[in-house]
């Protein structure tokens, strides 16, 4: 107990990583962290909110600590357990618990995915209390103002299934997240992907296009991550072709029709 | 097959007609030799014939005997599609002659390479609408051309012996036609004047250009060529992938310039054409005449040209040509590229008109629901002013101002400013829905006409029913009225608030059809509590986990114990809480068309009794609604129990007084029912409807128009996260079924008298 330190160091980022900002995303979230007030990113897939996060920790120099959250995510999974221990009983910090211990930030990745009982422990970290009971200790744990909360979701698709709950929302300060401007989406390709600017430009417009096809039966175009991926096949020596094809296309979709029209957007782009 | 069988069969196909019975004699009586399979696979087309041409599937069922003879069965429905696609294009006599010419027209045609429109067209469709990034629509036409709505394409290509290259060819048709549209050729507005076009009467600018000329079809020719000029110089940079492969193409057909007869301008425009198919056209334009052209040539392939140029460009080639004028032939066109196609300015009027009314009646409407949402005392001036106005003499149309706010303009932010809007001094603050509507339509036709508000204003003080008819008299309105959007396949879009869903109560009607129901039932009853109870299950803790929520002391004592006693000890130390309770919430949706009358109706009711009961063991959550309505102003919901509300004799009694009313509009009964669903949280969320057939209002809400907005609003269902499901009484499967609800999400009673044992059983099995 207590000696939470070792573990944390390991999420300390301490290379820069690369972020070109798409607003003033990064000034908000800095004013937002020295207010203590949690953040919430919304956008579309593949789009930044995680490489955001990872720039945000290296900038405010803190740990970050992230959970994927998925349906079967307890409280436990989050704030920790008892273990049992060459006889004897252990408490174990979950994710949570530790970052607000060490001041750390918290990111709970997709948080509209975790049930809705477990979304209710986070209520009185992300007020002006900052606090967590863990109530199993009896413990009441108050946030240095170091710590900071953050959750992250996709508004595109299962919205009305898995909505935040009012309560939940209405605690955060929210950034909204989209696919970068198109120069700015060139150049995180170039960079990312190590691609020449001509053919990042080509993957970008082909990105765009399939954007376009909201109501012709894709709910999500393709995103910043696939171009990016397709860059990666394309350095190493796949045709550009080929490479669209297994890194945009087909992850895509798997309706037939729809293949035949992307890849048609390809062919008709490079 | 024996004829009365046959006989049967046909007329309910045919249904609601009733065709004559020597007629139908005379028809089938060939049938009577052919085997059951044969017979099957004819019929099966009658459906999608006969709602098109009576007279056409008549011919058909005529002419299929010896038809057979040479096309083989599996072939038919391709055959039969065709067939339709010749009527819709060219009518019943091309169809008729199609049919007949089975053998050349259809078995023989030379196959090498050809492409069907048809096979293609979704293909191309998503295609046009990624690159473009407009809900352009694609449509088989005698000529290749767009109204900026629609890109009409050959119904089929053959130009190139290899099919990839003729569907390349049918990329390249749609990609210049897009780059017409985009690069704004058709609208290019007056360059003098500075308003838009602003209303519906008004025509292109390029008509009265063109027709400013001695020769205007010559002027039209120049202008549509330099256009696709530029048109090619915009692709080579959108799509220089595609610009490239048609490069690449064997070889181009270049349209037949043999006749030596021509006009000296016809000569001059083929002579261009020619070299810019063989891509000769810029250099060699260096040195010649024209110096207006060779600047433009040479802008084209620097900075860029835009309309405005081109028309420059026209002036000064018709300039050159006027000396020639008087010799030679009258100019009477040349023969347009394939993927340029025809410039059809008339076209695109239509389009613009129809898009100006549309929308307008679209804005009309929205703005008059938000208008009847303001305080009564706002509208009543409103309506007050308006009168006055109408009474006045100063005009008949309403004073409006629009407020964009003018602190944003020319910002990034303009977009998204409110907007606020003043009729008749009234200053009246908008939605941000409605505020984006007007702004849309302010962007694309420069103007709001001032009727338009007057008459929003006049169906706001209506109770804004913009037509609707009083209905037959029943329980009063629960709540106001909500609007939902509807699917139109036609275009591929919606038609914003178009249908008004009020809630309503049932006429107040004692009946003893409940108790009644019970008793009959009664040993089903029974059975069915305890069958459910069985399916519910709630949270459970389950001891001795390896891993779990919390320790279990139980268990931690005896593993200790067993510790010290030298015995090997069981890690298994945790509680862990188990939810596989069932989380599950269900709309119920009854159909109460009239069609449901007598028997159907009374098993629907009395399978909803046993439902309830059912339900009632487990702890579902449940809603149940009646529907039914007339036209899309009239749809209505019945209340027969909401999610919240306990079952009790108020909920017995409406479901005692469910009866048939009116039409069956399925698409905004289901958007409300999701719409209900989605507030709900439950893991599970079923939506069943109950109904007796086909989508159908007593407007154009029928066929293909019904289904298909039927089948988006369960998409839009199946994409809030909800599993739709239909039951259907009806006596045989129809197709359409599969398409609306997918193959395993509907199921056929065709015996009415067993719904109500199998509507328990159907849920049982969907929710375990
Ligand atoms: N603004 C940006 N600056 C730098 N890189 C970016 C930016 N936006 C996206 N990327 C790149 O896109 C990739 C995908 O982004 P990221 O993983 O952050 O997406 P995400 O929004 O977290 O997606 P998901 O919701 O699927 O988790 C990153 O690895 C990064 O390379
Ligand atoms: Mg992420």
């Amino acid at each position: 107990m207590g000696g939470a330190n070792i573990p944390l160091e390991e999420h300390r980022i301490v290379k820069k990583p690369y972020y070109l900002a798409q607003g003033s995303e990064v000034e908000i979230a800095c004013a937002a962290y020295r207010s203590g007030l949690p953040l919430l990113l919304k956008g579309p897939t593949g789009c930044g909110k995680t490489r955001f996060m990872q720039y945000l920790a290296w900038k405010l120099d803190r740990p970050l600590i992230t959970v994927s959250c998925h349906d079967d995510l307890s409280t436990s999974d989050l704030v920790g357990r008892y273990l049992i221990r060459a006889g004897e009983a252990v408490w174990m910090d979950g994710p949570l618990t530790l970052a607000v211990r060490a001041g750390a930030i918290c990111y709970l990745d997709e948080v509209v995915e975790a049930r809705k009982d477990t979304t209710v422990v986070i209520h009185p970290l992300a007020d002006d209390r900052r606090e967590l009971p863990i109530e199993k200790r009896g413990e009441l744990l108050i946030a240095p103002p170091e710590f900071m909360l953050a959750v992250s979701y996709n508004p595109g698709y299962q919205s009305v299934l898995k909505d935040l709950k009012p309560s939940t929302r209405q605690r955060f300060v929210a950034l909204s997240f989209n696919y970068p401007e198109l120069e700015q989406e060139v150049d995180i390709v170039c960079q990312e992907g190590g691609l020449e600017r001509d053919v990042a430009l080509s993957l970008v417009k082909l990105a765009i296009m399939t954007r376009n096809l909201k109501d012709s039966g894709l709910p999500e175009g393709a995103s910043t991550r696939l171009l990016i991926q397709a860059g990666k096949l394309i350095g190493d020596g796949v045709d550009i072709q080929t490479a669209c094809r297994v890194a945009v296309v087909e992850p895509l979709s798997d309706d037939p029709e729809m293949l035949a029209a992307v890849e048609d957007m390809v062919g008709s782009l490079f | 097959m024996n004829f009365p069988a046959l006989n049967k069969q046909f007329y309910h196909l045919v249904a609601p007609d009733i065709p004559n019975d020597w007629e139908v004699e005379e028809l089938l009586e060939p049938y009577l030799d052919q085997s059951d399979e044969v017979c099957q696979e004819v019929f099966k087309c009658i459906p999608a014939i006969w709602p098109i041409s009576t007279s056409l599937c008549c011919d058909f069922l005529r002419i299929i005997p010896e038809t057979l003879k040479i096309l083989p069965l599996s072939q038919l429905s391709s055959w039969v599609g065709e067939i339709l696609d010749r009527y819709e294009l060219d009518g019943l006599r091309a169809a008729q002659r199609f049919m007949r010419d089975v053998e050349s027209g259809y078995m023989n045609r030379s196959n090498a390479g050809l492409v069907l429109l048809g096979e293609v067209e979704g293909r191309l469709l998503t295609f046009i609408r990624g690159v473009a990034g407009r809900d352009l629509l694609i449509a088989p036409g005698n000529a290749v051309f767009t109204d900026t709505e629609t890109i009409f394409l050959p119904p089929e290509l053959a130009v190139f012996s290899a099919s990839a290259d003729n569907i390349l060819l049918y990329k390249l048709i749609l990609a210049f036609q897009w780059a017409y549209i985009a690069n704004g050729t058709f609208t290019l507005p007056d360059p003098i004047a500075q308003e838009p076009m602003v209303d519906s009467e008004s025509s292109l600018w390029l008509n009265t250009f063109f027709a400013s000329f001695p020769q205007p079809l010559f002027a039209r020719d120049c202008y549509f060529f330099l256009e696709t000029v530029r048109a090619a110089r915009f692709l080579e940079q959108a799509l220089p992938g595609l610009m490239r492969a048609w490069a690449k193409l064997p070889c181009f057909i270049l349209p037949g310039a043999e006749d030596k007869n021509i006009s000296p301008q016809a000569a001059v425009l083929s002579d261009l054409q020619s070299r810019f198919l063989n891509g000769s056209l810029l250099e060699a334009w260096q040195e010649e005449h024209l110096p207006v052209l060779r600047d433009y040539w040479r802008r084209l392939l620097g900075e860029g040209v835009n309309g405005k140029d081109s028309v420059e460009a026209v002036k000064a080639i018709c300039a050159a040509q006027a000396s020639h004028e008087a010799e030679g032939e009258e100019y009477e066109g040349i023969t347009p590229l394939l993927f340029q196609g025809e410039i059809r300015l008339s076209a695109v009027e239509a389009v613009h008109r129809q898009r100006f009314l549309r929308q307008g009646e679209e804005l009309v409407h929205s703005l008059a629901l938000h208008l009847a949402s303001l305080p009564k005392e706002q509208l009543e001036q409103l309506l007050r002013s308006e009168e006055e106005k109408e009474n006045g003499a100063t005009g008949l149309e309403s004073d409006v101002t629009m407020i964009m706010d003018s602190e944003f303009a020319g910002t990034a932010a303009e977009p998204q400013a409110p907007l606020l809007i003043t009729i008749n001094n009234e200053e009246v603050q908008l939605s941000e829905e409605v505020a984006e509507q007007v702004r849309q339509f302010h962007d694309e036709f420069g103007h709001l006409p001032g009727r338009f508000l007057s008459s929003a204003v006049g169906r706001a003080g209506e109770g804004l029913a913009p037509d609707a008819h009083p209905g037959p008299e029943q329980g009063g309105e629960l709540q106001a009225p909500i609007c939902y959007d509807e699917w139109d396949h036609r275009r591929k879009g919606f038609r914003k608030n178009w249908c008004v869903v009020t809630i309503k109560e049932l006429p107040d009607l004692r009946s003893g059809f409940i108790r009644q129901t019970l008793s009959k039932y009664h040993g089903v009853v029974n059975r069915l509590r305890h069958q459910f109870e069985m399916m519910r299950t709630s949270d459970r803790f389950a001891r001795r986990q390896r891993d779990g929520d919390d320790i279990d002391l139980d268990a931690l004592v005896e593993s200790l114990a067993d510790g010290r006693a030298g015995l090997p000890s069981s890690d298994r130390l945790f509680i862990k809480l188990l939810r596989d309770e069932r989380d599950i919430a269900v709309v119920f949706l009854i159909d109460m068309s009239n069609s449901t009358a007598g028997w159907v109706g009374n098993a629907i009711k009395e399978s909803l009794v046993l439902m309830t009961e059912a339900l009632e063991v487990l702890g579902d959550r449940y809603a149940i609604y009646g529907f039914s309505g007339m036209r899309r102003t009239r749809c209505e919901l019945f209340h027969i129990k909401e999610f919240d509300e306990p079952y009790g004799e108020p909920v017995r009694e409406r479901i005692g007084a469910i009866s048939p009313m009116e039409y069956t509009r399925m698409g905004p009964a289901i958007r409300h029912a999701t719409s209900l669903l989605a507030k709900t949280d439950a893991r599970v969320r079923l939506l069943i409807t109950l109904t007796d057939g086909k989508p159908e209002d007593y407007d154009d809400y029928k066929g293909e128009y019904a289904i298909e907005d039927t089948r988006h609003a369960l998409l839009e269902a199946k994409m809030a996260g909800i599993h739709p499901f239909c039951i259907t009484i009806d006596h045989q499967a129809h197709d359409y079924m599969d398409h609306l609800y997918g193959p395993v999400n509907y199921i056929f009673v065709n015996d009415v008298r067993k719904l109500p044992l199998r509507m328990p059983e159907i849920y049982r099995v969907l929710t375990s």
